[in-house]
């Protein structure tokens, strides 16, 4: 077990930045999950930890040592790869053992290790299998377990869920969970599933075009997002966000009109603001809103779709064309007036962001 | 329904009505090989039309080993393909293995060399090959001058280098991370998820080894050092050889290529159109 | 990480080795033969001698226009036939399937010299199976190997017989790679078997043929085994004689490898152009 560190990390291939300066402190036993759009950088910076891509520039440390030109086997890391990578051509006990076997470990060693695995796992009774007699999840299980073998300091997973079904990834989700408290093995978990993140972490790294946008407690991240990028990322349905311009302020407030529904105007305890005038976005998640009359602003919207899933509705509404609103509402089966559908905005649960994407507070 | 039913059995029959004769003119002359392995020379050059095989095969073949000694030959032939098949399949699963699967100073210009002059006409290399063997070396009528030279042959490295590359790379990166040596995951990993390609690669090496003619004739001209084509080639044209006794040696070289060839003809296949979707 | 480019060279080096002894350093050996004289001892440069004996040897031009006769007629009706081969052989409505399969696809595993003696004897004058059997049908016997005109068709109807289908082969596996839901869309549009053939199949079809088509261009610019052993070394008297019996005549017979590279290298180029104009003529239209 062993806590790790990014030191302004930086991945380059010849011109291009996939990695810009990336910092992370991880400490043992915590469970990080990198996420982000396709393309940010996720996987690779995973990669780079497993000692799968060179570095560029900065440090890696693992268990209080520089890591940069240690062999990927030398590094106490497991991985845990999208398609599995499980060897065709051997059975389970065979894919579980291969490494141990070819660096010379010990034979009754190798065999404990399999044989724990197998019962942390539940795949006893599938060791004579090869791979292509295994459902999804069970190769889930062995690629996991081939991890576990390697009695890792530090396990690497990348994006391990994807190839899964939605009820199967719901399962395998809540057994990942299972296992980091029964092994409390520091784990760096790649995904671009919010949901997914949200769940499983301790710490959340949200990446986006190499760069960290922020790190934080998955609970931090939703109620305090660094900017306009992690509030949209995270959380689900996604925040709305409307254009919104500055008509006044004092020392610790800001008040607001919408671009598009002047006449909506909001007071936000913002200190750091720019001037009079200039355009902001105002963010309000889809459950935030509240029942007309009881918020701090009132809103009229057309409604284009409602959903009704039962124990919520989602509502899909225009403040104006162009401009389109989800609006969560507990159980409300009521048909709606589409023409005259009010609801509120909260100033304290409402953030805004100056035209960058940085969160104003 | 119905006229659709009919016009279906019309279109079979035409279909094969016009494959028959054509796949019966195909087949003509390895029957009349076989046809004429089994007649007595007299019945090859006699004035009646003979269509069915004989009974004069063993008398045949004894006439032409003792024209040339054809069992050596075969015995040559035989070692000569099968190292040559070994040791190509090596070298060059080697080669299109690293080519797939590293990125180093040179890969892409090594390729588009190999890629670039795959095509150009044996004879443009078969004078200077000859001069090197022959008259450098001096290794006229050897073992390795059979073997050797022809192992330049890049095919292999684009059909072997085409399979590791299609092989999903996180394999081999999953056992990268638990520290498993580059050869072992080549010889442990990637080889063994190979064998498809390496079995239609050896057929055809094989293949290829066995029917070889130009380089053998021009570099193995001793007798004792013949291969089994290039003994068989010496007699044609000569008036007084068991006529008879070359087609013995025809069927005796062609025989086991189409046992083999009927066996595994989707590996067969597999290999020779895979040339053609590089 | 570094450490793993070094393996890379050492999977990479006996091959290249090989390669580079055997084909890559002859390639250039060859060009720079082609510029000496080889008939005095040492061998001295002298860039015009062979270049300049090509161009006025009757000799060679014999053989180029017996090559380019056998390859203009040869590999159209060869190709012609290979994709009859692949188009009947792909219909669902066929029996025997195997069979025919293997009736078109064996001679592809028969050896030159093996199918060299059986052309001889099938078409002997006097004794040969094709004479007796134009004879029963009232055409009299063709002297195969005594005139040119016949002994051309001879080669091309062996060269054909060898060839036609390892091309049908590949243009099998092209055809099999042609989804079927395009010719289920073409039936519900009424478009006929026929007319499916002509503007689906053949368009589809034309990188492959087109492929096909230049490996048997460089494969017919090679011919030499058949001139060698069936028309006995490119008889009668020359009729016969391609560009690679005339090289292996001028460097392994009469052992004058330089004017032998100066063929070699006109039979690649050659091979070169005529494919390229091939594929130039065969392009996809604007």
């Amino acid at each position: 077990m062993a806590e790790l560190s990014l030191k302004n990390v930086v991945k380059r291939f010849g011109n291009f930045e996939i990695i810009r300066d990336a910092s992370l402190e991880v400490s043992d036993g915590e469970f990080v999950v990198f996420v982000g759009p396709s393309g940010c950088g996720k996987s690779t910076l995973l990669r780079m930890i497993a000692g799968l891509e060179d570095i560029t520039g900065g440090e890696i440390w693992i268990g209080g040592a520089v890591v940069n030109d240690v062999e990927p086997a030398d590094r106490g890391i497991a991985m845990v790869f999208q398609s599995y990578a499980l060897y065709p051509h051997m059975t389970v006990e065979q894919n579980l053992g291969f490494g141990l076997r070819m660096t010379g470990n010990p034979k009754a060693d190798t065999e404990r290790r399999i044989r724990r695995a197998a019962e942390i796992l539940q795949i006893t009774e599938l060791l004579d299998r090869r791979p292509r007699q295994l459902s999804g999840g069970q190769r889930q299980r062995v690629a996991i377990g081939r991890a576990i073998v390697r009695e890792p300091r530090v396990f690497l997973f990348d994006e391990p869920l994807s190839n899964l079904d939605a009820e199967l990834r719901v399962q395998m989700r809540v057994e990942i969970s299972r296992l980091h408290k029964e092994l409390g093995t520091t784990m760096i978990y790649v995904t671009h599933d919010q949901t997914e993140a949200m769940t499983l972490a301790d710490k959340i790294v949200v990446l986006r075009g190499g760069n960290i946008e922020q790190i934080g407690a998955p609970l931090d991240l939703y109620d305090d997002p660094a900017n306009q990028f992690v509030a949209g990322f995270v959380g689900s349905p996604k925040m709305n966000f409307m254009a919104a311009r500055i008509i006044g302020k004092t020392p610790d407030s800001v008040t607001v009109s919408l671009v598009n529904q002047d006449a909506v105007q909001l007071t936000l305890p913002v200190r750091d603001v720019p001037a009079i005038g200039e355009m902001v976005t105002l963010g309000v998640r889809p459950e935030h809103f509240a029942e007309a009359g009881q918020g701090d602003a009132d809103l009229a919207v057309k409604v284009d779709v409602a959903e009704h899933l039962g124990n919520t509705s989602y509502i899909y509404a225009n403040v104006a064309d162009g401009e389109q609103l989800v609006i969560e509402r507990e159980e409300s089966r009521n048909e709606i007036n589409r023409d005259k559908f009010v609801v509120a905005i909260k100033s304290s649960r409402a953030y805004l962001f100056d035209g960058a994407g940085k969160r104003l507070k | 329904m119905k006229s659709k039913s009919r016009s279906t059995a019309t279109r079979s029959l035409l279909l094969h009505l016009a494959l028959t004769p054509l796949a019966i003119i195909w087949l003509f002359p390895l029957w009349m090989m076989v046809v004429f392995s089994t007649m007595p020379d007299h019945g090859i050059f006699s004035p009646r039309i003979e269509l069915l095989p004989s009974t004069h095969f063993a008398e045949n073949f004894r006439n032409l080993q003792a024209d040339t000694n054809f069992l050596r030959a075969l015995t040559i032939s035989i070692t000569v393909a099968v190292v040559y098949t070994v040791l190509s399949v090596m070298l060059t699963s080697m080669a299109g293995w690293a080519l797939a699967r590293y990125r180093f100073l040179g890969r892409s210009i090594v390729v588009a060399i190999i890629l670039g002059t795959i095509t150009l006409p044996y004879f443009v290399v078969v004078i200077p090959q000859f001069i090197m063997v022959a008259r450098e070396f001096k290794m006229s009528n050897s073992w390795i001058a059979l073997v050797v030279p022809p192992l330049f042959n890049s095919l292999g490295v684009l059909f072997m280098r085409q399979a590791f590359t299609m092989m999903p790379s996180e394999l081999f990166d999953a056992a990268r991370v638990e520290g498993v040596k580059e050869w072992q995951i080549f010889l442990r990993i990637a080889l063994p998820l190979a064998r498809p390609t390496m079995a239609a690669l050896s057929i055809i090496l094989f293949l290829a080894s066995w029917n070889n003619y130009l380089w053998p004739l021009l570099i193995n001209s001793r007798p004792d050092m013949m291969t089994a084509p290039v003994a068989l080639g010496t007699l044609i044209g000569f008036t007084k050889v068991s006529w008879g006794g070359i087609m013995a040696g025809a069927v005796v070289l062609t025989g086991p290529m189409l046992v083999v060839f009927v066996l595994l003809q989707r590996h067969f296949i597999a290999g020779i159109a895979a040339g053609a979707v590089k | 990480m570094q450490s793993r480019n070094r393996i890379a060279y050492a999977f990479l080096a006996p091959y290249l080795l090989i390669f580079t002894a055997f084909w890559l350093w002859p390639i250039i050996d060859s060009f720079l033969l082609s510029f000496q004289n080889t008939r005095v001892n040492p061998w001295t440069f002298s860039p015009g001698l062979n270049w300049g004996r090509l161009s006025r040897d009757p000799a060679f031009y014999n053989a180029l226009k017996n090559t380019l006769l056998i390859l203009v007629v040869q590999v159209p009706v060869m190709i012609t036939l290979a994709t009859i081969m692949a188009v009947l052989l792909n219909s669902p409505l066929l029996k025997a399937r195997g069979l025919f399969r293997f009736a078109f696809f064996a001679p592809v595993v028969v050896g030159e010299v093996a199918y060299a003696a059986v052309f001889r004897l099938m078409f002997n004058l006097n004794f040969g199976i094709i004479n007796k059997l134009l004879n029963t049908v009232g055409i009299p016997s063709v002297s195969w190997f005594a005139e040119k005109p016949p002994a051309m068709a001879l080669l091309i109807i062996a060269v054909t017989w060898r060839w036609a289908g390892y091309n049908a082969i590949i243009i099998l596996a092209g055809l099999q790679s042609i989804p079927n839901d395009v010719y289920e869309a073409a039936t519900l549009d009424r478009v006929s078997k026929i007319r499916q053939f002509f503007f689906i199949t053949l368009p589809l079809l034309r990188p492959i043929i087109l492929f096909c088509m230049v490996l048997s261009i460089i494969g017919s610019m090679q011919l030499f085994t058949e001139p060698f052993l069936i028309t006995d070394r490119g008889g009668p008297g020359g009729g016969t004689e391609t560009l690679g019996l005339f090289l292996y005549r001028q460097g392994f017979v009469s052992l004058n490898f330089g004017y032998a590279s100066a063929i070699a290298y006109t039979i690649a180029a050659l091979a070169v152009l005529i494919s390229l104009l091939n594929l130039w003529l065969g392009r996809e239209p604007k």
